[in-house]
């Protein structure tokens, strides 16, 4: 038997391939970080979030007018499946908590979290700390507002922890601008990229 | 002992006079917990991350010599 060396192209793909990433929230950030990493070749996704379609979501959210009223677990599964129909998608209709998030993520080489309130990211960020202490957490903070893209960044905020934003800019008070959130949604799925190929700088 | 302070963000204004940065070296009585060095900045009662040497820590967590005490205040939008 020949030994043949993967090229490095095919190791990317292979480790993308068997990857699970769990996401918590389906909304401006979950939704565009689902797409990406499925385009990108992840081949599992654990995806919840308790909410329906509203039309204020479609602003900039992974949505289209016609899933309105639908469940976003139910309606985003259905847009990753037209792009890619064999990526394994695990869906959980239910609010995160401290509670079920060890039990809904347990298994994912890697968490993003993507809620909206800020006590909501507080309670997730230390949950996935305090219950999955060796899953690294991709979080987001500051996406808001009409501020430069070049103020989103990545950093890294603990061993296991790494934080796309502005870190200062809420949505209390800001709008919420497709083009801003998308750009930290694309910092968020690029670190879980990374983390997978095993470099964890941001 | 001394322990390295990080404040990030909003929390930034929180952190003792001194140089420029979000870091600062402060000197404490040993057998000092998070909570407190959180209430002696004084810091809102808003949400927040603590981090000890990169690991999440609760309040009632003892710091010790050559910690480093990182405090985030996640802000809204998802």
């Amino acid at each position: 038997m020949i030994a043949v060396a993967l090229s490095e192209s095919e190791r990317v793909r292979r480790r993308l391939r068997d990857a699970r990433v769990g996401i918590v929230g389906l909304g401006g950030l979950g939704s565009n970080v689902a797409w990406m990493l499925v385009r990108a070749g992840v081949g599992a996704l654990v995806l919840a979030d308790h909410d329906v379609v509203d039309a204020s979501n479609l602003d900039r959210q992974f949505y289209f007018l016609d899933q309105i009223g639908l469940p976003k677990t139910e309606a985003l599964a259905s847009n990753l499946r037209r792009i890619r129909p064999d990526v394994q998608l695990d869906l959980h209709r239910v609010r995160v908590s401290r509670e079920n998030l060890p039990h809904l993520f347990a298994g994912c080489d890697v968490v993003v979290e993507a809620v909206d309130a800020a006590s909501e990211k507080a309670a997730v960020i230390e949950g996935c700390c305090d219950a999955l202490p060796e899953t690294p957490l991709v979080a987001a903070s500051g996406i808001a507002g009409a501020g430069s893209a070049n103020s989103i960044v990545t950093r890294r905020l603990g061993e296991k922890v790494w934080l796309c934003g502005d870190a200062e800019t809420p949505a209390d008070g800001h709008a919420l601008v497709a083009s801003r959130v998308a750009a930290a949604a694309a910092h968020q799925a690029h670190m879980v990229v990374r983390i997978l190929l095993g470099d964890p700088e941001p | 002992m001394r322990v390295e302070l990080a404040l990030f963000a909003s929390l930034r204004r929180y952190l003792p006079e001194g140089e420029t940065g979000h870091e600062r070296t402060i000197d404490l009585p040993d057998g000092t917990t998070v909570g407190q060095v959180i209430a002696m900045l004084g810091l809102p009662d808003e949400p927040r991350v603590v981090f000890v040497n990169g690991r999440h820590a609760p309040d009632d967590h003892v710091l010790r010599d050559g910690d480093r005490l990182a405090v985030f205040p996640p802000v809204a939008g998802g």
